[in-house]
This record gives structure tokens, C-alpha cells and sequence, in this order.
């Protein structure tokens, strides 16, 4: 038991909760009434929000090992053909802004199934797959939109799932992606599915010869990637009103940064959504801390990846000193 | 005389251009220790793998308890009550010892929480336990990862996952090759407890001693083919050597 | 112990730069010019690294120092909307006496902004959002009447006939919409004109100048283009450069930065219809002061614009926008 404790005392989750933590302390102290204050820490989580939905995704995807870089332009992809879709429809009730939602599903479950498909049937490496349907699903999008943003999405959308909040306080987006984390971090963690993705990243031949169906377990995968980065194109159509596409460049290598600063190996085998969930936070309170704090904006990418660079050495130390060959 | 409980016979696989095993032929017996014995290249791991479901054979056939079967998988080898300790071990090793014990076999919660996959760890956590006590496999921490474990420590729980799950042979590919001294005297003790709970064993190793200690029969391949079948006690280690290198051939072969 | 040593050093370093951040501007309480109002102002750009934004802020810096208030100056690295409200949420959680803002988006900033407007005045200046009723005054150029000057400036240069085309930013943007519009209105129906349309740089140099190459892959016979915005004629005129057509093909200008006055002057680049943006800043903290000092404020200014060409350039040298203050 005492065992257990002690590594989960070392573990790189609880360093980088331990980080995170010490930064809101840092920012309180330095400023109380601006940082530490409900409406701040509200706009933090929901700026903060789409992202960890993203980003929940790519924990299953490096923990087997792979990566998937094509999760921002198929954000803008489901985001388009979503809005698409409701333009088409009559009336903006409920049900439109339904088919939306499942349209968005559709399309981002889609291209994470044929990134998947690709990359085990194919038998091409993941970085290389991903990288062509990042192209290929940016690409359709310009084409569908003429290269112009959709920026008609029905008001209820916005008003109520945009910027509305659950019991006049939390904000629903927000609270989907908490949704969002603790439904797949259960899955992660306390299901067969789960473990099969940890087996595999960890020792890819070891689960095939244990008899686990591999191809159809990164299929899988691959598909929540995708279905999670057509839910987040949903809700940013519902957050700014518009499918943004020409700001999600560098969403893959955001959600990237937040999965590994959570403790989450490139190597696979190792993560947690906990982590995730911590990873997103570190670069938004740095963001928003420096802002309140009049810190220049270069600074801010200077700290962020000091921040990585630290949390990956301490990973590796763990694993040196810890892991024997 | 029991008909073998599994036999290969005239086993072809290739490798590209590497004819890797041609026309070989291998026989286990219910309750024995059997070792297979060979030079480097001589196909010893090919076959194991092709008995375990790993690799298909291009020709030749296998046949169970008397009947001809394939081993299209290694699921397939399992339901036969066929389980290996390969070379590599194939553990994952950022997973904890019960993980690995029950991998791609996890044992789920009872009911509806069970149809959905949901694990019970506590069950395996103590039924790995209870396999390392039996067995007597020495690891502490039974919630470490894998990967923290010493050698022997991982190649116990590397048979104890065989012989926990094994129905009737338990294949193991150089067992001792990476250990040191106590810890392969612990590997050939657990050896002969499991022949004594009444599982076939076919051990694969470079080690004539331990080939001499714990082994009923020895099977030697050279080439690809079998060449020579000897009883332990009938034999010696310069018997062996010899039937390795090829300067001695056996009628009992093929 | 080790360990616990990085997280504290860690917290203490972001502690410490962001400590040092605040002694930029203003150098907190010492002694004020004249009225010592002590107001304290944020200045967020449409996007950081652009001159325009850049010579806006040193006229507001300017008229900041003259009434004794504080001006902080931040802003997004992208002219995105996703990018700049967390910026715009994080300056309101330090609740500044007043908040000068460029909007990326007309729709998307509008929540933000508003939010924002509870607790400090607003001016909206250069572009401006769709229902603009929270802030205190909007002041820009009249970019109708820009695009129209630019618009008959063009066919000045072409002899009044031929091939013409817009490269544009983004929709959504108000002030280069109404360029685009003044444009459409000086050339339209004109004998002899013909009008291509305009195309979208997404204000990405690089874009730009593909869009330009593209067009004249298509339209060999092209005469002019306008340029709506500084990133945007920066592209057009490399596009230009890139395929050799420098002496076929006029280009009008919006903005007058370091590098579209060398492209005036080594003549790819025919005339430059330059805002006054520092004269933007100065109002709007002058705006912003009489808000707090509850006097009327004017709810719409707006700015003059220059035309610069290779012979003014002399003359015109306080028009030009800076690279730093």
C-alpha cells in the first residue's frame, strides 16, 4: 500500500498539479483582486474549454503511441459542414441546432476513422497521416466556404450554449467539457478499453499476441480523436458565432503541449486525462496571469515552453531512475 | 502409448528468401518436459511461434490430442490450452504485473457494469498474487509497473501469465538466458512444479546443463528439420552438442 | 527535495517576470504632468506586431502622458478573434479605468467587450462591432470614403480602363469591409473597367501574394489591384514582384508602414492612402478621459486619410506609420 502512495506522490500528475497550483498562487498574490476573482477564473475555464475537449482526444491517441496533428482542421471542417447545415434547414429551434450537433459528430467522427483506417491498414506512420488529412480536411473546408467564414449560426446556439450558463454560474460550455473529460477519463481508466489503449502503446506486438484486435482498437482511437475535434468545431460555432477558420493552425500543437505537460509519454503506454485537464490550464493561467499582470506577450510563449520542457525532464528523470532495463 | 498430445509434422515456413524451418517436425507428450534444442538459426523460435499461433506454416500440419487443427492466431492457440513465454516476454511495461498477467483476458465487473467493460481490478490484482505465491514469483509491489521489476522478476510474471492460463502445454523461449544465477535456479524450480501440476512444458535453451536437469526428452533441429530425439536420461551433453552441430544423426528423427 | 525546489523556483520565476512586467509604462505613482487624472487605460490591438496598431498606440501613449494617465498596450499575435477574447477577458478582470479596443470580429468580440464594459469605459477604435451601444465613442477613418478615394486614385493610374481586382482581409472585419465597398462603388460601372471582385488574405502577407500570382495566371491582362490593408499590400506588391509584372500592374495601397513606403519608393507600388492612426489613439484616450470625467463624449469620430505618392513622399514624412514609438 505505502508503496502505491509513494509513487503517486512522485508521479507526474501530481507534479503538474503542483505547478498549476503554484502559479494561481503566485498570480493571487500578486494580484488579488484581478486574478483571483470568480468572473476571472469563469472566463479562464471557458476560454479554456474547447481546447481540453480537443485535447482529451489526443491523450487516447498518444498514450497508443501515435499522434494525430489533423485535429484543428477537422475542428474547422465540422464546424463548416455543421453550420452548413442548419443554414439549410428551416427555423432555428432546437432541432436544427440538433442536426448541427450531430452533423459536426459525423464529420469529425469520419476523418478520425479514416485516419485510422489509413494508418493501420495503409500501414502508414500516424504523424504522416494525420499530416495529409490536416491538409485534405482544411482544404474541403476553404473549398465548401469559398475561403470565407460562415458567420450566420442560429442565435439560440450562441445565446444558449455559447455564452449561457448552467444554474446562472457555470458556463455549459464549460461544463461539456467536464462532461467531456470525466466520461472518456473513466473510460480510460476503469474499462477494458482502456487498458487496451495503455497495452498497446505500451507494447504494441505484446497485446496482438495477447489476442487483443489492435487494428480495430487504434480504429477506435483514431475515431474519438475525430469525434471529439467535430464536437469542438460545434462548440466554437456556438462560442464566437462564426467557424474561424484561419484560427486553429496550431490547435494540434496546443492540445500536444497540454497532453504531454499532463504527464501523458510521446512513447505511449503512460497518461492520464487528470493530466490533460492540468496541461490545458498551465498555458491559460500563464496567458491570462501575465496579461493582468502587464507582462509582454512574447514572455508568455517563453514561459509556456520553459514550462513543457521542464515538465517532459522531470518525466524523463522519473523514468531513469525508476525504470530498470 | 498415449498418442502425443501435440504434434507438428514436416513444418515449411519462409521469411522472404530465408527458408526458416523445412519440412520440421516437433512432438510434445502430456506431462513432460520436453526441450528443443538447436544451433542459432535452426528454427527452434520459428517454431515455437508457429505452434503459438503467431505465424502461419506455408505447408505441413499440426495435429492436437490426435486431430488436425490450424493455429490461425494466437487466440486460437489459447482455446487449445497452448501459452507461451516468448524470447521478448512480451509484457508492456509502463503496465502492472496483474495487468499483464490478464491481458487481452481482464476480468470485468459482474452485471451490467461488466457488459460495459468496466474492469475489476481488486479480482485480478488478487488472483496475481495468489499465482506469484504458488508459483513463488517475488515481486513486492504488485501495482508497479512492469518495467521497474528486475529480469527474473519480469520472466516470473512472464510464466506465471503461461501457467496461470495454460490448459496443457506451456511453450518458453529461453527462459533463463538473461538471468543470473539464483534467479535461473528459481525458473527451473517453477519448471518442474509446473510439469508436477500436471502441464506440458517445452522448453527451448542454449543452456545443456539446465537441458540436462530438468528435461524428460530432448528434440533437436538443425537446419530447419528435426535430426535426432533422445531421452535424457539416456543421454549426454556430448550427444547433444553433437546433434546440433550435425556430426551425429539419430534414427528416431523425422 | 530536489523536486520540490524546481516547482518553487518555477513559481518564483513566473512570479518574478510577471512582477517586473508592470514597471513599463507609466513607472506607477510618480509625479503626473498636469490635471494628475491617474486614470489607468489598456490599449488591445487588433494584432501586435503591426505598425498601423503600433503608431495608434504611440499617439495615445502621447496624449496619455499629457493628462497624467497610465496606458498598457497587448494584444493577439494573429488578427484572429479565438486569440485576442481571452486577451480582451483577461484585461477586464484588471478592470482598467477605460479599455481602447481594436474588435477582430463584429460578432465575436461582442459578448467579451461587453462584458468588459461593466466595469471599465469603452472606445471602440479602428473597426468596430455590429451592435456598438456599450461603448463610449467609435473613432476611425472614414473607410468608405477611403476605398472610394483609393478606388478613383487606381484608375487615375491605368488610364481609367482595363482589369481591376480588391485583396481584402476577411469578411467581418468593419473597417475593410467599407473599403472594399468605397472601391466597388469608384469603379463600378465605369466604361472600359472591369472588376474581378476581391479575394481574401486572411491579412497574411504570404496569401496575399499567392492570391496575386494566381489571379495573373488567370488574368494575364491585369492593370490594378487595391490592397485594402498594410498586410495585405505587402503581399500583393511580393506577388507582383515574384512573377515580373511590377511595370504592368498598378497597385494602390491602404496603410502607409516602413515596408509599403519602400515599395512606394522603388515604384512597385504607385500610391498609399494612409489613415492617421496615431491621430486614432490621441482621440481615443481624450474620448475615454471625458468619459470618466462625465463629460459628453462624441459617439462617432471620424479620421482623415492621406494619398501618398512617390512625389509627396517628402512632404508627407509625419504620415507615415512607425515600427516603434
Amino acid at each position: 500500500m505505502s508503496a502505491r502512495w509513494q509513487r503517486l506522490a512522485t508521479g507526474s500528475t501530481t507534479w503538474i498539479i503542483l505547478i498549476l497550483a503554484g502559479l494561481i498562487v503566485a498570480f493571487s498574490v500578486l494580484e488579488p483582486s484581478s486574478f483571483s476573482t470568480v468572473n476571472n477564473a469563469r472566463n479562464l475555464a471557458t476560454n479554456a474549454a474547447i481546447l481540453l475537449v480537443v485535447s482529451v482526444g489526443m491523450t487516447f491517441v498518444i498514450i497508443t503511441a501515435g499522434i494525430d496533428l489533423s485535429v484543428g482542421s477537422v475542428l474547422v471542417f465540422a464546424g463548416v459542414v455543421s453550420a452548413k447545415a442548419m443554414n439549410g434547414m428551416d427555423g432555428d429551434g432546437a432541432g436544427v441546432i440538433l442536426v448541427g450537433l450531430v452533423v459536426a459528430l459525423a464529420a469529425g467522427l469520419g476523418w478520425g476513422v479514416l485516419n485510422g483506417l489509413l494508418i493501420t491498414k495503409a500501414r502508414v506512420p500516424s504523424l504522416i497521416v494525420t499530416l495529409g488529412t490536416l491538409g485534405m480536411a482544411l482544404g474541403l473546408a476553404l473549398i465548401i466556404t469559398n475561403g470565407v467564414d460562415i458567420r450566420e449560426v442560429p442565435p439560440k446556439l450562441v445565446t444558449g450554449i455559447g455564452v449561457g450558463r448552467a444554474f446562472g454560474e457555470i458556463p455549459w460550455l464549460v461544463l461539456i467539457a467536464v462532461g467531456v473529460a470525466i466520461f472518456f477519463g473513466v473510460l480510460l481508466h476503469a474499462t477494458r478499453f482502456g487498458r487496451h489503449t495503455y497495452a498497446i502503446g505500451s507494447n504494441e506486438e505484446a497485446a496482438r499476441r495477447a489476442g487483443i484486435a489492435v487494428d480495430r482498437h487504434l480504429i477506435a482511437v483514431y475515431g474519438i480523436s475525430g469525434l471529439l475535434s467535430g464536437l469542438a468545431g460545434f462548440l466554437s460555432l456556438a462560442r464566437f458565432a462564426t467557424t474561424t477558420i484561419g484560427g486553429h493552425a496550431t490547435d494540434n500543437l496546443q492540445a500536444i503541449a497540454a497532453v504531454v505537460l499532463g504527464g501523458t509519454s510521446l512513447f505511449g503506454g503512460i497518461g492520464t486525462v487528470l493530466g490533460t485537464v492540468v496541461g490545458v490550464f498551465i498555458p491559460a493561467v500563464l496567458e491570462n496571469g501575465f496579461v493582468i499582470t502587464g507582462v509582454e506577450a512574447f514572455w508568455r510563449d517563453v514561459a509556456v515552453g520553459a514550462v513543457l520542457i521542464a515538465a517532459v525532464y522531470l518525466d524523463q528523470l522519473r523514468r531513469r531512475t525508476q525504470y530498470r532495463d | 502409448m498415449a498418442e502425443p498430445l501435440l504434434e507438428a509434422r514436416g513444418i515449411v515456413k519462409s521469411f522472404g528468401r530465408v527458408q526458416a524451418l523445412r519440412g520440421a517436425s516437433f512432438t510434445v507428450n502430456a506431462g513432460e518436459v520436453v526441450a528443443l534444442i538447436g544451433d542459432n538459426g535452426a528454427g527452434k523460435s520459428t517454431m515455437v511461434k508457429t505452434l503459438s499461433g503467431v505465424h502461419a506454416p506455408d505447408d505441413g500440419e499440426i495435429l492436437f490430442e490426435g486431430r488436425p487443427v490450424s493455429i490461425p492466431s494466437p487466440v486460437a492457440a489459447r482455446e487449445l490450452g497452448i501459452e507461451t513465454v516468448y524470447q521478448d516476454l512480451a509484457l508492456a511495461p509502463d503496465l502492472e504485473s496483474s495487468a499483464n498477467l490478464f491481458l487481452g483476458r481482464e476480468a470485468v465487473r459482474p452485471g451490467l457494469l461488466g457488459k460495459l467493460g468496466f474492469l475489476d481490478k481488486a479480482a485480478m490484482r488478487r488472483r496475481t498474487e495468489e499465482a506469484f505465491t504458488t508459483l513463488g514469483v517475488g515481486v513486492q509491489d504488485p501495482t508497479a509497473a512492469v518495467a521497474t521489476l528486475s529480469g527474473g522478476q519480469r520472466q516470473g510474471v512472464a510464466v506465471a501469465r503461461a501457467v496461470t492460463w495454460a490448459g496443457k502445454v506451456v511453450f518458453m523461449d529461453e527462459p533463463t538466458a538473461a538471468l543470473g544465477v539464483v534467479q535461473t535456479r528459481n525458473v527451473l524450480d517453477l519448471i518442474k512444479r509446473v510439469r508436477e501440476s500436471g502441464l506440458a512444458v517445452v522448453l527451448i535453451s542454449h543452456n545443456m546443463p539446465e537441458v540436462m536437469e530438468v528435461s524428460d526428452r530432448v528434440e533437436v533441429l538443425r537446419l530447419g528439420e528435426r535430426v535426432a530425439r533422445f531421452t535424457t536420461a539416456d543421454t549426454s551433453m556430448e550427444q547433444l552438442v553433437g546433434a546440433m552441430t550435425g556430426a551425429l544423426r539419430n534414427d528416431e528423427a523425422s | 527535495m530536489r523536486k520540490w525546489a524546481a516547482v518553487l523556483l518555477l513559481a518564483l520565476a513566473a512570479g518574478t517576470v510577471a512582477a517586473c512586467g508592470d514597471d513599463d509604462e507609466g513607472g506607477g505613482g510618480g509625479a503626473s504632468d498636469s490635471g494628475g487624472s491617474d486614470y489607468k487605460m489598456t490599449l488591445i490591438a487588433g494584432v501586435k506586431g503591426d505598425e498601423f496598431y503600433i503608431t495608434m498606440n504611440c499617439g495615445a501613449q502621447e496624449a496619455a502622458k499629457k493628462i497624467g494617465a497610465t496606458l498598457e498596450f497587448q494584444g493577439p499575435d494573429q488578427f484572429d478573434a479565438a486569440q485576442q477574447t481571452p486577451i480582451v477577458d483577461a484585461v477586464a478582470a484588471k478592470s482598467p479605468d477605460a479599455i481602447l479596443i481594436a474588435p477582430t470580429d463584429t460578432k465575436a468580440l461582442f459578448a467579451p467587450i461587453t462584458q468588459a464594459a461593466q466595469n471599465s469605459k469603452i472606445v471602440l477604435v479602428d473597426t468596430t462591432l455590429d451592435d456598438p451601444s456599450m461603448a463610449v465613442s467609435q473613432i476611425a477613418s472614414d473607410n468608405v470614403g477611403g476605398g472610394r478615394t483609393a478606388g478613383e486614385t487606381l484608375l487615375d493610374l491605368i488610364g481609367g480602363k482595363g482589369k481591376v481586382m480588391v485583396v481584402n482581409v476577411k469578411p467581418g472585419i468593419s473597417t475593410t469591409d467599407q473599403r472594399g465597398q468605397g472601391f466597388e462603388e469608384a469603379v463600378k460601372g465605369k466604361p472600359g473597367v472591369e472588376y474581378l471582385g476581391q479575394e481574401y488574405s486572411q491579412d497574411d502577407p504570404a496569401k496575399a501574394a499567392a492570391i496575386v500570382t494566381a489571379t495573373l495566371a488567370k488574368h494575364p491582362d491585369l492593370k490594378g489591384i487595391f490592397a485594402a490593408n498594410l498586410f495585405s499590400a505587402e503581399g500583393a506588391a511580393s506577388g507582383l514582384r515574384q512573377a515580373g509584372k511590377e511595370d504592368q500592374v498598378k497597385i494602390v495601397g491602404f496603410d502607409a508602414g516602413p515596408k509599403q513606403v519602400e515599395d512606394l519608393e522603388a515604384g512597385i507600388v504607385q500610391a498609399l492612402i494612409a489613415q492617421q492612426p496615431a491621430e486614432i489613439g490621441r482621440l481615443g484616450v481624450e474620448q475615454a478621459a471625458a468619459a470618466l470625467d462625465g463629460k459628453e463624449t462624441r459617439p462617432e469620430i471620424g479620421t482623415d486619410f492621406e494619398v501618398i505618392t512617390k512625389d509627396n513622399l517628402a512632404e508627407k514624412q509625419d504620415a507615415l506609420y512607425k515600427p516603434s514609438c
